[in-house]
């Protein structure tokens, strides 16, 4: 079955009537998620975009056609431990999965995320990365990447600053666990998610698997609503957001271009990285360069 | 006869949890709890206990995985102290908001600046106000049997609340005593089974737990939830009555009122200080001052009705905190008598005392001195504090 029908014979597991912005592709991102792991799951969104637009319900109006809730913004993978620990005492088996910003899972989560991870504690945990609090107006994470402006990484009237730092590598971060299972997904790449997601789902009686989803924000970087899914793909085409996966220690490159578009390609599509000269876009080429190679490294492992 | 071993606090609490079985323990070592959690995975190792085990990586996530775990309706126990509690006040205050009916014993521990690993009860006094149910018990068969009639209170439909049994560090957490050990099979009957109907993530059931709620509906979930903390003196009182029936030992439910009868003024003591204020009031008693003793089990709910009529006939009265209320310039718990007489309408002279803190003894000598202090007060005085000199007012 092609793609297309695949999707479209699944049970959409999201109310219609959500309130995020036209174009979203984390919405996207969550439905799709949602139709592959369906009804039989229970479902973590913690504080964020996706709790903001009423994924766990708003006024008895929206919500999600399966168990969900609010975990607290630090301890997502926590929660789910427990709820998993105890449908595998009563030997039921069900998908018990977070679906977590970047907030929630690589600065405030990120204790009891590791926690899980080590402990191998079987939940799902996909993380929608948009770089930073978009909810609240964009401030910056450690997910958020170098010269970024941000609502707390400001430009100067001169024109200079954003943030001083590069993202944290947090998918990498998560391989070293040593996880069941680890991808990066993107939302311009909806057959590769799809296969991914099913793959987390076959991966979660052996641990945690954890799936990592660049979301380019429109609303917070400044992105043309219908440029949402061109700048996703710009980001996967430059390597700035490669696409690869982990089982059991080994990574595999799932899209490799022989030749990669500039970086400078993807920059110029968002207006948050319009401040940048010359020397700041050739060290940000610099870093995804480095990043690849290393990436490639271990993957020739 | 009931089986008997001679064990530390710790041990006991332990024990009680294995009596138990509950579902999901969850559990971070911290100083003076962390032979709790020794005892719990050795326990389970040797098949005593068969809960489900996580050796989380902080508090923080102790209580998050168990507030997961009760909301897809298993039984959890956890234990913490002091710095771990406040590690975990946010889920902490979450558990008793979102009605779930955790048992956690809190060995209690002074809270730092100064560094301090020693004992008294201002960690879990301080969070008094987070929803959760508190009793604080006086030695190892207390620390014991609460821990049990814990599950019961909490799950007690009218309550659905989560409870802490609060103990003190080292005085009883590593001191032994004697301590009997009920059967397995009659604590399991006497708790029964936990099936929760109010909150449940069950893909069977599927619910939205916790989805952005407007402020009037918050208004009614507060209502019930402080409706529930007032249903729940009756349930500690009875489920002490119950306990006694089948086990032979009562504790007096929400207080424990100790030569009270025909009592002219009292001392009001909470945790492991009262042995040696009922030693004290023994004495005082000998030398013919009519001193009655009241031990606080409850604070929260707080047992307003009972000390009312307990504390009816006497003409003055003293309180020993353990702890400080920053603003009060006196404890806690000195200020909750206190506002519990005020309905009473029968303001007689009173004192406080603050002592025993950082693991400080509170001493029969100490505990004589605040009986004579007690007796000789016309009217309310100020805060006394007790230390080896028997020394300064504040």
């Amino acid at each position: 079955m092609n793609i297309v029908d695949k999707l479209s014979s699944k049970e959409d597991m999201i109310s219609p009537g959500i309130s995020a912005c036209i174009g979203c592709n984390v919405e996207l991102t969550l439905r799709t998620c949602m139709k592959v792991l369906g009804p039989n799951t229970i479902l973590a969104v913690p504080p964020g975009c996706m709790g903001g637009v009423g994924v766990v319900g708003w006024d008895m109006m929206t919500g999600a056609n399966c168990p969900v809730f609010f975990p607290l913004l630090d301890n997502p993978a926590s929660m789910l431990a427990g709820i998993k620990l105890y449908y595998e005492r009563i030997g039921r088996k069900v998908n018990v999965v977070a679906f977590a910003g970047d907030g929630a899972t690589v600065d405030a989560g990120f204790q009891c995320l590791s926690g899980a991870a080590e402990r191998g504690d079987k939940i799902i945990y996909i993380c929608y990365d948009n770089e930073g609090y978009m909810n609240t107006g964009y401030q910056r994470s450690s997910a958020t990447s170098k010269y970024s402006w941000t609502s707390t990484t400001p430009v100067s009237i001169e024109g200079r600053g954003g943030k001083k730092e590069h993202k944290k590598d947090f998918p990498m971060i998560m391989a070293m666990h040593d996880i069941a299972y680890m991808a990066t997904c993107s939302p311009a790449f909806i057959q590769d998610m799809v296969r991914k997601v099913e793959k987390a789902m076959e991966k979660q009686e052996e641990g945690l698997a954890y799936i990592h989803v660049f979301n380019p924000c429109l609303t917070g970087w400044g992105i043309k609503s219908e440029e949402s899914i061109e700048v996703s793909r710009l980001s996967v085409e430059t390597n700035f957001f490669p696409l690869y996966e982990v089982i059991d220690g080994q990574f595999k490159i799932n899209k490799e271009y022989r030749n990669p578009k500039p970086v400078k390609d993807y920059l110029s599509k968002i207006k948050k990285y319009s401040h940048l000269n010359k020397e700041e876009i050739k060290e940000i080429q610099e870093i995804v360069d480095e990043k690849w190679d290393r990436l490639k490294k271990l993957a020739s492992l | 006869m009931q089986e008997f071993d001679v064990i530390n606090g710790n041990k006991a609490a332990a024990i009680a949890a294995a009596l138990v079985n509950p579902d999901i323990i969850a559990a971070y070592p911290i100083t003076p709890q962390t032979p709790v959690v020794e005892y719990l995975t050795q326990f389970a190792a040797d098949g005593i206990l068969k809960s489900t085990m996580s050796e989380v990586e902080s508090e923080l996530s102790a209580m998050s995985v168990l507030t997961g775990a009760s909301l897809a309706g298993a039984r959890t126990f956890t234990a913490t102290s002091s710095q771990g509690l406040s590690l975990m006040y946010e889920p902490y205050f979450r558990a008793s908001t979102l009605r779930l009916p955790i048992v956690m014993a809190i060995v209690n521990r002074e809270m730092i600046s100064p560094q301090t690993v020693w004992g008294g009860p201002q960690d879990s006094i301080s969070v008094r106000d987070a929803g959760w149910l508190q009793i604080y018990v006086e030695d190892n068969q207390e620390i014991l049997d609460m821990i049990i009639q814990a599950f019961k209170i909490a799950e007690n439909e009218d309550v659905l609340l989560p409870i802490n049994i609060c103990y003190d560090g080292f005085y009883l957490s590593h001191m032994t005593e004697k301590v009997f050990i009920p059967e397995q099979e009659k604590v399991a009957k006497f708790i029964g089974k936990y099936e929760p109907e109010h909150i449940i993530l069950d893909p069977e059931r599927p619910m939205a737990v916790d989805p952005l709620t407007n402020g009037d509906l918050l208004m009614e979930y507060r209502y019930k939830h402080l409706l529930s903390q007032q249903k729940a003196l009756k349930v500690i009182d009875d489920v002490d009555k119950e306990f006694e029936y089948l086990f032979g030992r009562s504790y007096g439910g929400l207080i424990e009122e100790y030569r009270m009868n025909d009592a002219e003024t009292a001392i009001l003591v909470m945790g492991s200080m009262t042995g040696a204020a009922k030693e004290a009031v023994d004495i005082k008693r000998k030398e013919g001052i009519k001193i009655g003793l009241i031990k606080i089990r409850a604070l929260r709910p707080f047992p307003k009705e009972r000390i009312i009529k307990s504390l009816d006939k006497v003409k003055a009265f003293g309180v020993v905190d353990r702890n400080v209320s920053f603003g009060w310039n006196t404890g806690v718990v000195y200020q909750e008598i206190k506002s519990a007489l005020y309905e009473s309408g029968k303001a007689v002279p009173s004192i406080p005392f603050i002592g025993g803190l950082g693991g400080e003894d509170l001493t029969v000598n100490m505990m004589m001195e605040s009986v004579d202090r007690i007796n000789s007060i016309k009217k309310n005085h100020s805060t006394v504090w007790l230390t080896e000199s028997n020394g300064g007012e504040a």
